[in-house]
């Protein structure tokens, strides 16, 4: 049953992909997608459009959309809350308090140096969030990092805002960033974060079986020989990544962290060995479809595809909800 | 007349008629002032923070006998202003001859108002005759204004530019007619909404924004548009195009349409729709 649900959401994906290769301003038949890739023509319209907008733009949302799902799932199981989303570790918010620090005093707006700065910026505050919730065991505990959580979103937020009431025509600049866009970007911007990406995919499926000890109690977990304390900070160190690289590729796009991992349980339970690919698979998919309905509603205006998330998102979460309870 | 402007527009406006503002808003570009007013603007002027948040204890402080706002920004602090000192609203940031008018009454110089206003009709009129003379089946030309940022481009359907292009009797490209402001443009395959007859860009003096303008310029669908063949993209200032929203503004940016059109800018030659 779960591989025939798998399967099913990895073919909505895959159709969400090649809608979103296919479908925008300028409609392109399937016929020229190998093409453009095998044998380019550098005077076909299509093929350019393919390679230079379309394809960055459908890995960026694959990769994030994948990459926050998974994020989100990693936290909730984490913090052992139904309600965490990797934003309440103050990944966002470390993020944003960079990339304006870094707008307005060293007038930063470039798109790559950016990411660095965003991924930094997420970094540095998780690691402050780590800090704050650690046990005198060395384990994290979940009510502390989830409190350190809040305390350092409200402190980098407040931060932030200052500077951008001081900085208001460069706040201008940001907010395509602040609402959340895959689009206008190239390649170049994701392929240094690759690596960090697919590193901790593969630490992700290495640590599945550890990651559903989690969901228990630390006695139980304990009881049963597991060393939950490296399983936390790896885990926890995976979000970062995740997250920040996400965060620091498309700004601020919600929905996806914290619903997404609740619609893959609901489909196929518990155990992180389903849970993890299936985030990977929807969130990478309702992404896609997001950015491709964003862009085809009323062109040449793109709506906010964080908005188009939680449109097409929320129907079938309340359908889901509607059978099931929920449990991380 | 004590005078105090709380945007843009108005502070041109003021130097406009002659008056001397005790207090002004920041500028948002070229800080803290646009250069084309530094000089109009005296000395001692107090600078009172920005358009969105003015230091009212600073502004009550100056004891000023006119403030004037414009309503999307200050029709909030209205009932505050009025308790300082008289208060004039603008509806539009971008009707700068209602706002000259009006400013115009307020501070007794309805005579000068009427003069500027009555030579801005003669120079749109005058620059009206000569497009339909010298462009022949080409005028009107429909037009599109643009703007590149540092992560998008923008095009606009409404605004100070646009409000001008239209009494000067360009036409928009047929998406175009739409209300609000205009559209966000975040992917190069959105290029082609750009098109028209001509297209004026304004962007400011940043590096990341003339790289974004690069990648967008240097796509093959840039090159395919119809103003980009014909040569007719026209880069403008944009303080003069997008900011400054007064009649000095307003004279300025024709003056800009005067060169790029080539046409002659003889202000006593023009005789009553001869040109």
């Amino acid at each position: 049953m779960r591989w025939i649900g798998l399967s099913l959401v990895a073919m909505v994906a895959l159709l969400a992909a090649l809608g979103s290769l296919l479908l925008g301003a300028t409609e392109i038949a399937p016929g020229s997608l190998i093409g453009a890739f095998v044998a380019p023509d550098p005077g076909s319209m299509e093929h350019l459009i393919l390679r230079t907008e379309r394809l960055p733009r459908a890995l960026i949302a694959s990769v994030v959309g994948a990459s926050l799902a998974v994020a989100g799932a990693l936290t909730q199981t984490l913090t052992r809350n139904a309600l965490a989303a990797p934003s309440i570790l103050g990944i966002n918010a470390g993020a944003m308090c960079f990339v304006v620090i870094a707008s307005s005093f060293f007038a930063l707006r470039s798109p790559l140096a950016l990411v660095w700065v965003a991924f930094f910026g997420a970094l540095m505050a998780a690691l402050l969030v780590a800090l704050l919730g650690r046990e005198r065991s060395g384990g994290l505990s979940p009510l502390r990092t989830v409190l350190g959580g809040v305390a350092v979103t409200a402190l980098f937020v407040s931060l932030a805002q200052g500077l951008l009431i001081v900085d208001q025509d460069g706040f201008e600049s940001l907010l395509l960033w602040l609402a959340g866009s895959v689009a206008g970007r190239g390649l170049d911007v994701l392929t240094p974060l690759l690596p960090f990406f697919l590193v901790t995919a593969v630490l992700c499926a290495l640590m599945v079986r550890q990651l559903n000890l989690l969901i228990l109690d630390d006695e139980v977990a304990k009881g049963l020989g597991q060393r939950t304390g490296w399983a936390r900070l790896l885990a926890g160190v995976a979000v970062i990544v995740l997250a920040g690289g996400s965060v620091a590729l498309a700004g601020l796009i919600g929905f996806v962290g914290l619903i997404v991992p609740h619609m893959v349980r609901a489909l196929f339970g518990r155990d992180h060995r389903w849970v993890l690919p299936g985030c990977a698979l929807l969130g990478g998919g309702l992404l896609l479809a997001a950015d491709t309905l964003a862009r085809l509603l009323m062109p040449p205006q793109e709506v906010p595809v964080g908005v188009m998330t939680a449109l097409l998102g929320t129907p079938f979460f309340l359908y889901l909800a509607r059978r099931r309870s929920f449990a991380p | 007349m004590r005078i105090v402007t709380l945007y843009q527009g108005a502070t041109d406006s003021a130097l406009a008629l002659g008056l001397e503002p005790v207090g002004v808003v920041e500028s948002w570009l070229e800080r803290p002032m646009y250069r084309y007013l530094r000089e109009e603007l005296p000395e001692r002027v107090r600078y009172l923070g920005l358009e969105t948040q003015p230091d009212l204890e600073a502004l009550a402080g100056l004891a000023p006998e006119l403030v004037v706002g414009v309503r999307y920004r200050h029709a909030g602090l209205y009932p505050l202003l009025s308790r300082i000192a008289p208060t004039l609203i603008a509806d539009t940031a971008h009707d700068f001859e209602a706002l000259l008018e009006l400013m115009g009454e307020a501070t007794g110089r309805e005579a000068e108002a009427q003069a500027l206003l009555t030579e801005w009709r003669d120079r749109v009129a005058d620059f009206r005759c000569r497009a339909e003379a010298q462009l022949g089946d080409a005028w009107p030309q429909r037009v599109s204004v643009a703007n590149f940022r540092s992560d998008h481009a923008r095009l606009y359907y409404e605004g100070f530019a646009r409000h001008i292009l239209d009494q000067l009797g360009f036409l928009r490209p047929s998406g175009q007619w739409r209300s609000g402001w205009g559209v966000k443009l975040v992917s190069r395959e959105s290029l082609p909404a750009m098109d028209a007859d001509a297209i004026f860009v304004f962007m400011r003096d940043d590096p990341a924004v003339s790289e974004l303008h690069r990648e967008w310029t240097s796509h093959p669908l840039w090159q395919r548009l119809d103003a980009v063949q014909a040569g007719r993209v026209y880069y403008v200032d944009p303080v003069i195009w997008n900011m400054g929203a007064g009649i000095l503004a307003a004279q300025r940016l024709l003056d800009e349409l005067y060169e790029h059109y080539g046409f002659v800018d003889d202000r006593q030659a023009w005789v009553g729709g001869v040109c």
